[in-house]
Order: C-alpha cells, then sequence, then structure tokens
C-alpha cells in the first residue's frame, strides 16, 4: 500500500466517514491512520483476516462511491489551489506597491495614502484566507 | 517488539502522517518511543523528512517497519 493511496483514504475518510457502518470505521482508522496490517486489526477485534479485508475493500468501495457522486475531496483540493494562487498574488502585489512607494516621503503623495489603503484592504482579505487555511 | 509505522496526526481534513518507533503491542494508545521522521502530503511536491540516524537505529535494533513504511524508507535510500 503506498502513501498516497493512504492520504487518498484518509481524506475520503474524513469527509464520508460517518456513513460507513462501525466496524468499517474502526477497520479504516486502524489500516489507514494507526497503519496496522490486516492480521493485527483481526487480533485487535477477534475476527478474521479475510472479515477485515473484506470490511476496508467495502468501505473504500463505498466512500469513492460517494466521492463520485459528491466530489467533495476534489472541491475542497481544488479551492485550497485557488485559494493559495490568490494568497500568492496579494503577497506580489503588496511587496511591489510597497517598493513602489517606499520612495515618497510618509503621507506626502496622494498616491501613497491611496497605496496603504489599499494594501491595508489586502492585508485584511490575507486575514480572511488565513482564517481560511486554518 | 518494535513497529516503525506511519501514524496519522493532523486536523480533520488535513491528513499529516508521523514516523514513529512503537510496540507493538500498545499501537493505539497515542504514546510512541520515538518519532523517525514524518510525512505532509498537503504540500506540494509531498514534505518527507526521515532521520537517517535514528532509522538506521531502529532497523539495527530489530524493529520492523510496516510495508509503506518501508517503501518511504527505500525512496530515501535508507534500505
Amino acid at each position: 500500500m503506498n502513501i498516497d493511496e493512504i492520504t487518498k483514504a484518509s481524506l475520503l475518510y474524513d469527509f464520508y466517514g460517518q456513513l460507513l457502518s462501525r466496524r468499517q470505521r474502526e477497520c479504516m482508522e486502524l489500516y489507514y491512520e494507526e497503519n496496522l496490517s490486516l492480521s493485527e486489526i483481526a487480533d485487535e477485534f477477534g475476527i478474521s483476516r479475510q472479515g477485515v479485508s473484506d470490511a476496508l475493500k467495502n468501505a473504500v468501495r463505498a466512500l469513492n462511491d460517494y466521492e463520485r457522486k459528491l466530489g467533495l475531496v476534489n472541491k475542497l483540493q481544488k479551492t485550497n489551489q485557488a485559494i493559495a494562487e490568490i494568497d500568492s498574488i496579494i503577497d506580489q502585489v503588496v511587496g511591489s506597491m510597497t517598493d513602489k512607494y517606499a520612495d515618497y516621503g510618509t503621507d506626502t503623495a496622494i498616491g501613497n495614502r491611496d497605496s496603504d489603503a489599499v494594501v491595508d484592504k489586502l492585508k485584511r482579505v490575507k486575514d480572511i484566507i488565513d482564517n481560511l487555511e486554518d | 517488539m518494535v513497529k516503525i509505522r506511519l501514524k496519522r496526526m493532523g486536523a480533520h481534513k488535513k491528513p499529516f502522517y508521523r514516523i514513529v518507533a512503537a510496540d507493538a503491542r500498545a499501537p493505539r494508545d497515542g504514546k510512541f518511543i520515538e518519532e523517525v521522521g514524518y510525512y505532509n502530503p498537503m504540500t506540494e511536491p509531498a514534505d518527507v523528512k526521515i532521520d537517517e540516524e535514528k532509522a538506521q537505529k531502529w532497523l539495527a535494533n530489530g524493529a520492523q517497519p510496516t510495508d509503506t513504511v518501508k517503501r518511504l524508507f527505500k525512496n530515501a535510500g535508507i534500505l
């Protein structure tokens, strides 16, 4: 089992895990979050290795089915990507404005005041983004 | 026996894994003996860090890595 598989299953589980049966959830947590082997999980619950394997297979199938229908993980990834892009564009804009007006005296030029106001607003947008990312 | 496992940390919808040495019999109580590294899949590209010295020490002491950890070690050139 490779790490991408684990990450993917973990993420799907975060979104749709509550829709699984209790036994499926227990197996998912031990397998994908605690990295236990099938036989270790089987020992833990006193069921067969095959039973664990079936529970996991059904769970992953169900999670993929939910994702196919609802697409929440995909949506989150796209949203995060968009947010990161917006964040870096704001950094660029703030950076270039700060450089551009650094040579002017404090509050002497109208352009300087305008840019301060814009920079303040952009910083507020960045705060909102930071809160989203937490 | 000591095992080297991945252990999921990190918030809801933000998986983050530690690579830890832990007792095989007490895998679920959250305790582990030592952190050997971490894996953050949420960055682009994924961020893997393995303390090679610690990894070698545990392997030399007979700690068993899980298949997934084995793969990570191989990618890092430790195994």
